[in-house]
């Protein structure tokens, strides 16, 4: 695997941005203050990636899988990005090979195919539920998550790369996402209202591998853990607070704590997609330090900073549900500059889209939202 | 009498449907019309959930223990309906677009309408022009409903209305569409009559349309 900097590659990258390492922009960052220019973290859905080594002449013939799973992080580096992440988990059950596959966690998946203007692509959902029976928990045995072979990227990024970069170990789809894989969406929203002691149990499962997974990164030395769970939808929560504080709280609370405990100085990021306003206090009060994605449609960046930006930091935040897609290179300019001087000022900001780069994003507004993040510097804003 | 229309009402808004299925019983015992157990009873209930749902003091769990209440106090009562002849609000044909797989969104509007007295005809995920044309002609419906979770399937939405314009059936029908992406500008843009950003809304919309 080529080991050596691709940096050089972009050739929209100046001399300045050279003068920092990646991961040092990033410890900045996340230390509220400012780098030479915001740090930079962006992920693709594989058919954007075969796109986009076609345009930057770059080779690979494995599939990219945006959760994990043989990523040789070429692309990224050659980008000028500054966090890699690695990722131990069931999110690596997602864009398996086969129309139709089992994981290992016995939950099936089925693919649907999209046609946008620069061709078709293909999303992998979950089709079969192990857990829908209520009489499954009994017999059930989740895969291993202390198997060596599972660390074994996250080993090679971390020989390879820490020194250069921000090393992000990934554990999302922590608790809620897997456990509604498992029971089946809808029962699992229901079990929450009808059979909490059976959600629970079920909670444990997916909570338990995680964060044997998430400690045994952290051991390993990774600069940040990634949790998540989506439980916002585009305008309100998906469940309530008072639900959220009920099942996830004390669960999201333990994991933080216990990551911190292995290392007081790791970082833990939180993703969700959608509005979560109403726990937002929650989260920073069981010690969380990075939000992710900031949907700009479900809430307002600027805001977030003024009434949060003291104690958290951000990632994420360029729209992917209007800009990315539909709006010109102009209009991700922008928007880019916007977030630096609002959700980015003082620092505390990584930025990018708020979810993988999709096939329907035109090539002239991809490179707009890279070069306007590596080529604008803190200082000349 | 009244007291059992008000139990029903509280067991759907509280999503326990055996003291619905319980209650529908002895009101249908106690001679209570059908008509009434279902608009009084239930209906009112589900658009009071709906309203609690718009004002953010119930979220999806809520809605969807009430909506099934509903469904199982449903099961008892349709035969009844039906001999009664009573007629549903009107009929939807409903379902993700092409491409699509995420079907929370689409069944929380389904259950919605089901609990405006719709009759709904779901036609799944990932569902083609084709089969939403096939669905049109073989149901009558008044109302087709899409839905998108993403942008890169959102476009599948105007392929859909054109497939529809094309086989010359969308004349005949409303098209309604939501999903976390979708806008009212989007809904301009190809041509369909309305957008709702939940699913109470597009129940209400639903209604709307059927009204003007």
């Amino acid at each position: 695997m080529p080991a050596a900097p691709l940096r050089w590659l972009n050739p929209c990258l100046q001399p300045d941005d050279l003068a920092m390492k990646p991961r040092d922009r990033v410890l900045m960052a996340l230390n509220h203050e400012t780098p030479d220019r915001c740090p930079m973290q962006v992920s693709f859905t594989p058919e954007f990636v075969t796109r986009l080594r076609s345009e930057m002449n770059l080779g690979g013939d494995k599939t990219h899988n945006p959760h994990g799973g043989g990523n040789t992080y070429e692309l990224e580096r050659a980008l000028g990005e500054d966090l890699l992440l690695t990722s131990v988990g069931w999110a690596n059950s997602y864009y398996q090979d086969g129309k139709s596959y089992v994981d290992e966690w016995g939950i099936g998946w089925k693919s649907a195919e999209y046609t946008t203007p620069f061709g078709t692509g293909t999303y992998t959902e979950i089709a079969d539920n192990p857990l829908a029976d209520d009489r499954a928990l009994a017999s059930y045995s989740p895969p291993d998550p202390t198997r060596p072979e599972l660390y074994a990227e996250a080993d090679w990024v971390l020989q390879t790369f820490k020194d250069e970069y921000f090393i992000v170990g990934v554990t999302v789809t922590t608790i809620f996402e897997t456990a509604w894989a498992l029971r089946g969406y809808e029962r699992m929203l229901s079990d929450f209202a009808l059979k909490p002691d059976l959600a629970e149990q079920i909670l444990d499962i997916p909570y338990r591998y995680h964060l044997t997974a998430a400690k045994k990164l952290t051991q390993m030395g990774v600069d940040m853990i990634w949790l998540g769970d989506d439980v916002g939808a585009q305008n309100a929560m998906i469940i309530s607070p008072k639900m959220w504080r009920r099942f996830f709280k004390p669960r999201m609370a333990n994991f933080i704590a216990e990551l911190k405990a292995i290392k007081p100085q790791v970082k833990v990021a939180y993703h969700s997609d959608g509005n979560i306003y109403p726990i937002i206090p929650d989260l920073i009060e069981i010690g969380l330090d990075v939000l992710n994605p900031i949907q700009p449609a479900s809430m307002d960046p600027a805001h977030l900073k003024q009434e949060y930006g003291d104690k958290l930091c951000f990632w994420g935040s360029v729209d992917e549900q209007h800009t990315l897609p539909f709006g010109s290179a102009a209009d991700v300019r922008s928007e880019v500059l916007t977030r630096l001087k609002t959700l980015g000022k003082n620092g505390g900001l990584i930025l990018g889209p708020t979810h993988h780069i999709q096939l329907d994003t035109p090539m002239e507004n991809f490179w707009a939202l890279v070069n306007t993040i590596t080529q604008t510097n803190y200082r000349d804003l | 009498m009244e007291n059992l229309i008000k139990e029903i009402h509280t067991a759907v808004m509280e999503g326990e449907s055996n003291i619905v299925q319980e209650k529908v019983r002895e009101a249908m015992a106690a001679g209570l019309p059908a008509a009434r157990i279902l608009n009084e009873g239930m209906i009112s209930a589900m658009s009071a959930v709906g309203k609690l749902f718009e004002e953010g003091e119930y979220f999806v769990p809520e809605m969807l223990i009430s909506a099934r209440a509903m469904q199982a106090g449903l099961v008892l009562l349709k035969p009844a309906l039906k001999e009664a002849d009573i007629q549903s609000t009107g009929k939807v044909v409903i379902g993700t677009v092409k491409g699509d797989l995420h079907d929370i969104g689409k069944n929380l509007v389904a259950m919605m309408l089901e609990g405006a007295g719709f009759e709904v005809i779901d036609l799944g995920t990932d569902v083609t022009p084709e089969k939403f044309v096939n669905a049109v002609r073989e149901n009558k419906p008044q109302i087709v409903a899409m839905s998108a979770l993403l942008t890169t399937t959102m476009s599948a939405m105007a392929a859909t209305v054109e497939t529809l314009k094309s086989a010359g059936v969308r004349e005949q029908i409303k098209v309604i569409i939501g999903g976390a992406p979708v806008t009212d500008e989007y809904a301009h843009m190809i041509g369909v009559d309305g957008f709702a950003p939940d699913a109470s809304r597009a129940a209400a919309l639903a209604k709307s349309l059927l009204a003007a």
